[in-house]
């Protein structure tokens, strides 16, 4: 049943006991913090399936920030916020030094834009990214000194969930939270979901650089 | 009054009713006898000098059940699992193992005997899953029977009689009284005796008394099927009181306990003994040097004359050239990993939602409930928890494990929850069946399978209308899965059946796709 502990289990038998650990712990299953792919897809290329977004080539601040906020409670926490509850206990659990090793780890896998999955209108969706030029930059390639990340090549289908869920305050509503605040804000300006696929659908057709 | 119906229109009344499933089946059963479903008779061709390779992807049961029956017929199997263990869903817990769940990674704490197990996926096996109890004989694995219903197990609803517990016994003995005299007064009235010759309304009759345990003029007036209020052996039994109608009828959990012997759970249920993986230590006693543990699938290219597969472990990407590939992974993991499958097969692996299960035990220090005549079974609370599964094993010994809690699907109740409050629950919700409860449990582990590692979920479901049954659309999705890419990489699992959460249904899908690749390769051969 057990694979790497009988492993260990025999490599055991063969030591002479040391006092220093209990067999009981020796014996455990180890783990890491690596649990990233199971949901975010191999190379965090993203993956629909559990509405987990790429991280693949995600600016090494912004995904800092996020973790952190997910860990603080600042995100993910709003009962109707479905998949930030679903990442929050993930990170809640997270040290400094994991977060460290964490990003190394994610800044390691090869940048490649998410397919589209979004239709809409995008001559209208180019019309409401003139307000979100200002901060994400006109090529959607994000602003660092703004806060604001990259939103091209993102997943389309995360990018509409937190435009419902900064309209819907689900993001951005905590104190402490002064980006998302700021993004929730604007989110306001985005009358309906057709308004949120039209600029999604246009942010699809950016280079991001 | 109206006027007499005709047989044939009763039969139509009762498909009105019970909608035109009903009708059919009161059809069938006058012509036909139950036909004997056999075993599927895999009859694989055997390699002889020939070679093939093989990848399984996932160690579940379906791909196990395919890396041992290939294995046998000159295959080289490989089978890459990501976790630290096979078996998937079929997960039986015992002291020292992990419970990896994503956020919330916990040991169990539970003594060390082999009675001292819990089975957190997989727990029954129906006497009627013939493919499963095949390998299970095959595989030498020993099973004994599951205690399901007991009827000495409690029903508690806050809203029944104040939130005391009522033993199954008297509740079903009480409302089958009630509801046996309702018939019986129903049939006792014209217009519905009328379809009925004398003789038949007769047995009718006496079915229903005997149903409600009804007195001479058809009547409910209490039984000794609810138990002795005392008495009984050496003395005369007294009666217990009755419970009111009505107070039966502030609960709705009549509705679980009257069909606890139907469907899935109507044959006779087995466990092995010693925890559900037995049967996965079976197949690995077969294959087991053919696992790769902690080999994270990471990619599947089908190509005319293989399957090229990419694989990371320990820190190393690896890559494995195969001719066919059997795949295990649950789809929305699978929808993560890149691959070169066609548009249509994607979409039935995205369309595909899966579905939240979620099950909590403690370790008892005593075996209480066996002092309240309790061996084995299910208690039923109206709260989250649902359920108390007292366990079958172990009768008489000093300790057990007991399911605190099973919540089967349509919520994300506990799940949502940390550890401790999850405990809480549970134990806030025990002890309104067991006033000691509290204090008589401890060393509690909690699985929710929506966030377990490699898993993220239990059940898939393939209907979005679950009342309405499978859409046109939904059963070409569901046939695209099932047959292979290029005639090389096969799906496999209780995804792939139209009964999932069941270890049968696994075990088929595995079946069917050797099936179809064997014609293949005979082909090939010939
Ligand atoms: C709470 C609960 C109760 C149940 N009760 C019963 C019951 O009473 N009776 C019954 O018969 N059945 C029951 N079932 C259902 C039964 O457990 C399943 O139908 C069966 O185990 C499914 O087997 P599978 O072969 O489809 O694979 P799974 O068990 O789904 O296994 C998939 C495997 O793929 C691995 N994997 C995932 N990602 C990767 C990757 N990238 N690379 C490599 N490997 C990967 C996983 O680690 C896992 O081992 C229950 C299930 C649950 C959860
Ligand atoms: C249980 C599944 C799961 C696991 C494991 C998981 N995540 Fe997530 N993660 C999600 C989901 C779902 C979202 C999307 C949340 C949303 O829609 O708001 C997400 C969102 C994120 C975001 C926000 C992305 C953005 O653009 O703002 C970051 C960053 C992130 N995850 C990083 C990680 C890292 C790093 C790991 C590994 C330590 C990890 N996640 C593990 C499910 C998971
Ligand atoms: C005032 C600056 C500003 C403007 C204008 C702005 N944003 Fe943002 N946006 C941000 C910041 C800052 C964040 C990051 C929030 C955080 O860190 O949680 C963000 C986050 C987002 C996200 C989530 C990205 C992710 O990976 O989770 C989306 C989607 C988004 N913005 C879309 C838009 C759209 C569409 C518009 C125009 C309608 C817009 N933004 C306008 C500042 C802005």
């Amino acid at each position: 049943m057990n694979g790497s502990r009988n492993l260990l289990v025999s490599v055991l038998m063969l030591m002479p006991l040391s006092g220093l650990i209990s067999a009981a712990e020796t014996e455990r299953e180890p783990y890491d913090d690596r649990y990233c792919t199971t949901c975010h897809g191999i190379d965090g290329i993203g993956n629909e399936g559990v509405q987990a977004p790429r991280l693949a080539g995600m600016e090494d601040w912004y995904l800092r920030r996020q973790l952190e906020n997910f860990r603080a409670g600042l995100r993910g926490r709003h009962p109707q916020d479905i998949e930030g509850l679903a990442m929050q206990p993930m990170a809640a659990k997270l040290t400094d030094a994991s977060i460290d090793e964490l990003v190394e780890w994610v800044g390691s896998w090869e940048y490649k834009p998410a397919e589209h999955t979004i239709s809409g209108d995008v001559n209208a969706g180019r019309r409401l990214y003139a307000s979100c030029a200002a901060c994400h930059g006109a090529d959607g390639e994000g602003n660092e000194a703004l806060g604001a990340p990259q939103l091209a090549g993102q997943n389309d289908w995360y990018l509409l969930t937190q435009l419902k869920n900064f309209k819907a305050r689900f993001r951005g509503n905590e104190q402490g939270d002064t980006y998302g605040q700021q993004m929730m804000t604007m989110a306001q300006s985005l009358p309906n979901e057709q308004a949120m696929r039209n600029v999604v659908a246009y942010i699809n057709t950016l280079s991001g650089n | 009054m109206s006027k007499p119906v005709t047989r044939r229109e009763f039969l139509n009344l009762l498909g009105a009713a019970g909608g035109t499933a009903a009708a059919l089946r009161a059809g069938t059963a006058l012509g036909l006898l139950p036909g004997a479903v056999k075993a599927a008779n895999l009859d694989l061709l055997n390699l002889g000098s020939n070679q093939r390779r093989v990848a399984v992807l996932g160690g579940g049961i379906s791909g196990l059940t395919v890396a041992y029956e290939l294995q046998k017929m000159g295959y080289e199997c490989t089978i890459l699992e990501s976790s630290h263990r096979c078996g998937g869903r079929v997960f039986t817990v015992r002291n020292g193992d992990l419970i990896d769940e994503i956020g919330n990674r916990q040991y169990c704490e539970f003594d060390n005997d082999p009675h001292m197990y819990f089975n957190a996926g997989a727990a029954r096996i129906p006497s009627t899953h013939r493919n499963l109890l095949h390998y299970c004989k095959e595989l030498g694995v020993e099973l004994e029977v599951f205690i399901n219903e007991n009827k000495t197990c409690y029903v508690q609803d806050d809203a029944m009689l104040g939130g005391k517990p009522v033993r199954n016994i008297e509740y079903t003995t009480h409302l089958k009284g009630f509801m046996g005299e309702l018939l019986a007064k129903a049939l006792t009235e014209q217009e519905l005796d009328q379809p009925f010759s004398e003789s038949e309304a007769e047995t009718l009759l006496s079915i229903i008394d005997s149903f409600g345990d009804l007195n001479e003029s058809h009547l409910y007036t209490g039984s000794f099927r609810a138990g002795y209020a005392e008495g009984g052996f050496l003395k005369h039994g007294t009666q217990k009181d009755i419970i009111a109608f009505r107070d039966l009828l502030k609960t709705r959990l009549g509705r679980g306990l009257i069909n606890a012997n139907e469907g899935d759970t109507g044959p006779i249920l087995m466990q092995p003994v010693g925890g559900m993986d037995k049967i996965i230590d079976g197949y690995l006693n077969h294959v087991g040097s053919n696992v790769r543990y902690r080999a994270m699938v990471a990619g599947v290219q089908v190509n005319d004359d293989g399957v090229q597969i990419a694989y990371d472990q320990d820190g190393v990407r690896h890559s494995l050239d195969v001719d066919y590939c059997f795949n295990c992974i649950p789809s929305h993991l699978m929808t993560g990993i890149p691959n070169n499958f066609p548009e249509q097969y994607i979409r039935a692996l995205k369309y595909i939602r899966r579905g939240e299960a979620y099950k909590a035990a403690f370790q008892a220090k005593r075996r209480f409930w066996e002092d309240e005549d309790i061996y084995g079974g299910i208690t039923w609370m109206n709260n989250p928890s649902r359920q108390i599964w007292y366990p079958t094993a172990g009768i008489h010994k000093e300790k057990g494990v007991i399911l605190g809690a099973y919540d089967y699907g349509g919520g994300m109740y506990h799940t949502l929850m940390t550890q401790e409050e999850r405990i809480e629950a549970h134990l806030a919700d025990g002890e309104k069946v067991h006033p000691e409860y509290r204090n008589l449990v401890e060393k509690p582990i909690t699985v929710a399978w929506h966030r377990m590692n490699h898993m993220l979920g239990c059940s898939a479901r393939w209907s979005r209308n679950f009342g309405a049954g499978w859409t046109h659309e939904e059963e070409e999705l569901y046939h695209t899965l099932q047959a292979p890419v290029n005639g090389r990489h096969y799906m496999i699992g209780d995804q792939v059946s139209m009964h999932s959460a069941w270890q049968e249904s696994a075990v088929m899908s595995a079946q069917w796709a050797m099936a179809d690749m064997d014609q293949r390769v005979r082909a090939e051969l010939a």
